[in-house]
């Protein structure tokens, strides 16, 4: 089982967004969460401290999800991190985009609290098994 | 009666961040017309509809969810070069904008929105396929709503794909997908009754379970309920919490000084410190007040972005060439007085826009560009905020105005004589005056200006018109800055105490009378060149004069300096103004206790200046007790 004490990122511009997904990880019993408004944002706060999950909007001015992704995959410090993307769409390309990016997971809105908590388990189990 | 039981929080926070997303995404629209190749903006709007469809999502709200993401289809296409923006498409996607503000009034209120407009959502979709005339029945039958509110809806089998694509061998779990994904198509096709249902279809289709408590129809729409919650920036309120925190503290010490004293300790160093405990509170306490105030206020960019679609939308409707430009937009306001701004700005708007600013041809004719430019600016003057709204259009002729006032029997012929072009202009702001003979449906409906004027002085503000012909005109807005804490200078009319708005006071001087000049039958005094007016205040209130002020007042407002005659001065104080709601006798603003326990009157000097015998002062004449 997942450490609940694990360190969070959640990354969406939409503030009411980030309380429900806050909110829903609260729910399954995750409480160390930290919140950045766009992915360049989660960059500098990724690469100043010490987070063991990721979960990302798509769309966001700024630095988009699926580039933080690609960055994240591309520096050595933070490669290993499992990153879970959100997103309004359940478009086929946009599932191949993230899955070739090396997203650990792919979630659409609206979910609820058992969806996300069903994608979270298969993450750890993935990386349990890795 | 909610459809949002326990999800009230989460809504209040939707509807306001969405708000603004969506004011937004208007003043995009209006900059998109001017340029609308510009992916930027194309981009940004694109990610309001997104957005706000996201979190539709989340609150089951499936016909806004529709009707977001029909719009934010289109604008995918426009954004990658795959159609281009025409003025129909414009006014399409103004009306889906208009659609998704209505949902929120529905939410707002508490209930599911209603289905779009039926051929606005078949159109939508119909453009976004590149169809240049929709086939209305056939699509509307043939819709199936995306994403729907299918809870459990997980998207296509993740697992597979990722697995496919990665390469990597599936785990045991991803059996499990299955039958999420067989779920997923039943919801689908749950979503497509949905879908149907919002045309006038020939397919019976069944609503939705999450719809039975909103599903009234039209008239449905009610007025959206004043927020009753606020946004503020969290460093304000921790600023609010360190200075309670040090209040605290100091009152700590003085509690301990007192047990001190009352054992009967009063050395020199226990008073030094008692009356250095109490300058420290001194300072707290103010600074606590104006950071408590300041958490009530918000940038009037908030109100003003609203306006922009209005003024573009009623200029297109009159067929008039408008750009409304805004300036001062961080200027902070009230959080109450922003909401009571509204309406008034809005008609200040519409009417500059209808009456104000000509037609194309008419400005063409008399060598004006044809784009007429209505301006709308916030700044903060001393402890007033001054709110403009200017056109460049013909103005307004203070002859015709006099002669329209008469004719509709508002004032006599004599009175209208002994009217300056100033007095005249406020003629306007009267109960039943409107000067276009022809009433068009947006504004000059004969009511409208007085309600302006009635709303502004309830805030305790002013309104002021000037005007030129062929230049335009100006409608000066002037408002305290907040309702709370006034700064006071204490004046002396014998014993009695008045408190005056500090912030009016330039300089206090002494009158000698040998200095006094009658010119004109006033009395005035020069003062370094400048030549002021000596106004004594017991005239301005209507009392008996009992010997000549020895002290005068320089004040200056808006519009004219003068000095003020009062007999003494009791120091200035910060007054926490206690408004008399029901009986505001002229001139009198609010009264305010002082630290001896005195009640003191607090003066409008705005309001005393205007003769209440004048029918063009400060209010209407029939409120007028002379």
């Amino acid at each position: 089982m997942p450490d609940s004490k694990m360190k969070i990122l959640v990354v969406d511009d939409f503030s009411t967004m980030r309380r429900i997904v806050r909110n829903l990880l609260k729910e399954l019993g995750f409480t160390n969460i930290d919140e950045a408004e766009d992915g360049a944002i989660a960059l500098q706060k990724l690469n100043g401290d010490t987070f063991e999950f990721v979960i990302t909007d798509w769309n966001m001015p700024n630095m988009d999800g699926l580039t933080l992704l690609q960055t994240v995959r591309s520096t050595p410090t933070l490669k290993h991190l499992p990153v879970l993307m959100i997103t309004a769409e359940a478009k086929k390309e946009n599932i191949i985009a993230a899955a070739q990016a090396g997203a650990s997971g792919y979630i659409v809105k609206p979910f609820t609290a058992a969806t996300l908590s069903e994608k979270l388990n298969k993450i750890f189990e993935k990386m349990a098994a890795a | 009666m909610s459809d949002f039981a326990g999800m009230e929080d989460l809504l209040q926070d939707f509807l306001q961040e969405a708000g603004d997303l969506l004011s937004d995404v208007d003043n995009k629209l209006v900059d998109l017309e001017k340029s609308p190749d510009d992916r930027g903006l194309l981009n940004d709007i694109f990610r309001g509809f997104h957005t706000i469809k996201g979190g539709a999502g989340f609150l089951n709200a499936t016909e806004l969810v529709t009707l977001c993401h029909r719009t934010e289809t289109l604008f995918d296409k426009l954004r990658n070069g795959e159609l281009a923006l025409s003025p129909e498409l414009m006014d399409m996607i103004m009306a889906a904008t208009k659609g998704v503000r209505d949902m929120f009034g529905d939410l707002s209120s508490g209930v599911q929105p209603s289905p779009a407009p039926a051929d606005l959502l078949v159109s939508l979709k119909a453009a976004a396929e590149g169809q240049p005339k929709p086939d209305a029945d056939a699509d509307a039958n043939a819709e199936a709503a995306p994403q729907g509110n299918a809870s459990g809806a997980n998207g296509p089998d993740w697992e597979a794909l990722h697995a496919a694509v990665s390469g990597q061998p599936q785990t045991a779990v991803s059996g499990e997908v299955i039958p999420a994904a067989a779920a997923r198509s039943d919801a689908g096709s749950g979503a497509h009754d949905a879908g149907s249902n919002e045309a006038r279809s020939n397919v019976p289709a069944v609503p939705p379970a999450q719809k039975s408590g909103g599903a009234g129809g039209g008239g449905r729409r009610v007025d959206v309920a004043r927020e009753n919650t606020i946004r503020v920036d969290t460093a304000r309120l921790d600023q609010v919490l360190n200075l309670s925190g040090e209040i605290g503290l100091t009152k700590n010490r003085l509690t301990s000084l007192r047990a001190d004293i009352l054992a009967g300790k009063n050395d020199s160093e226990t008073l030094h410190a008692l009356d250095q405990a109490i300058s420290q509170l001194d300072l707290l306490v103010s600074d606590l007040q104006n950071s408590v105030m300041k958490t009530r206020m918000q940038p009037i960019g908030r109100l003003f972005q609203k306006y922009p679609r209005i003024a573009r939308d009623l200029a297109r409707q009159l067929g008039k060439d408008v750009e409304l430009v805004l300036a001062g937009e961080e200027t902070e306001v009230d959080k109450n007085m922003i909401e009571d701004l509204s309406d008034p700005l809005i008609h200040l708007i519409r009417n500059a826009v209808d009456h104000g600013v000509e037609s194309p041809e008419e400005r063409a004719a008399a060598g004006k560009s044809s784009k007429s430019l209505v301006r709308l600016e916030a700044r903060q003057e001393g402890d007033h905020i001054v709110i403009i709204v200017a056109d460049d259009g013909h103005g307004m002729a203070p002859e015709a105005i006099r002669a329209k006032a008469v004719e509709k029997g508002l004032i006599s012929e004599e009175e209208a004589n002994t009217l300056d072009d100033r007095q005249s202009f406020n003629l306007i702001l009267l109960p039943g005056f409107s000067t276009k003979t022809q009433i068009s449906d947006v504004s000059g409906r004969g009511v409208g200006m007085d309600v302006v004027k009635t709303n502004i002085q309830k805030l305790n503000g002013s309104i002021e018109i000037r005007s030129e012909i062929g230049k335009g005109s100006v409608f000066l807005i002037s408002l305290p800055l907040t309702l709370a804490i006034l700064p006071v200078l204490l004046v002396l009319l014998g014993e009695q105490p008045f408190a005056l708005p500090l912030s009016l006071v330039r300089e206090i001087l002494p009158i000698e009378r040998d200095k006094v000049q009658e010119v004109g039958g006033k009395s005035t005094l020069v003062v370094r060149g400048e030549i002021l007016p000596v106004i004594p205040l017991v005239r301005l209130l209507g009392w008996q004069q009992e010997r000549y002020p020895e002290y005068g007042v320089l004040m200056q407002t808006a519009e004219r300096s003068f000095i003020l005659g009062v007999d003494s001065f009791a120091g200035r104080d910060d007054a926490v103004i206690k408004s008399l709601e029901d009986f505001r006798p002229h001139g009198v603003a609010g009264v305010t206790t002082l630290s001896n326990g005195q009640i003191v009157l607090i003066l409008d000097m705005r309001e005393l200046l205007t003769d209440p015998n004048n029918a063009m002062s400060g209010r209407a004449p029939a409120l007028e007790a002379s």
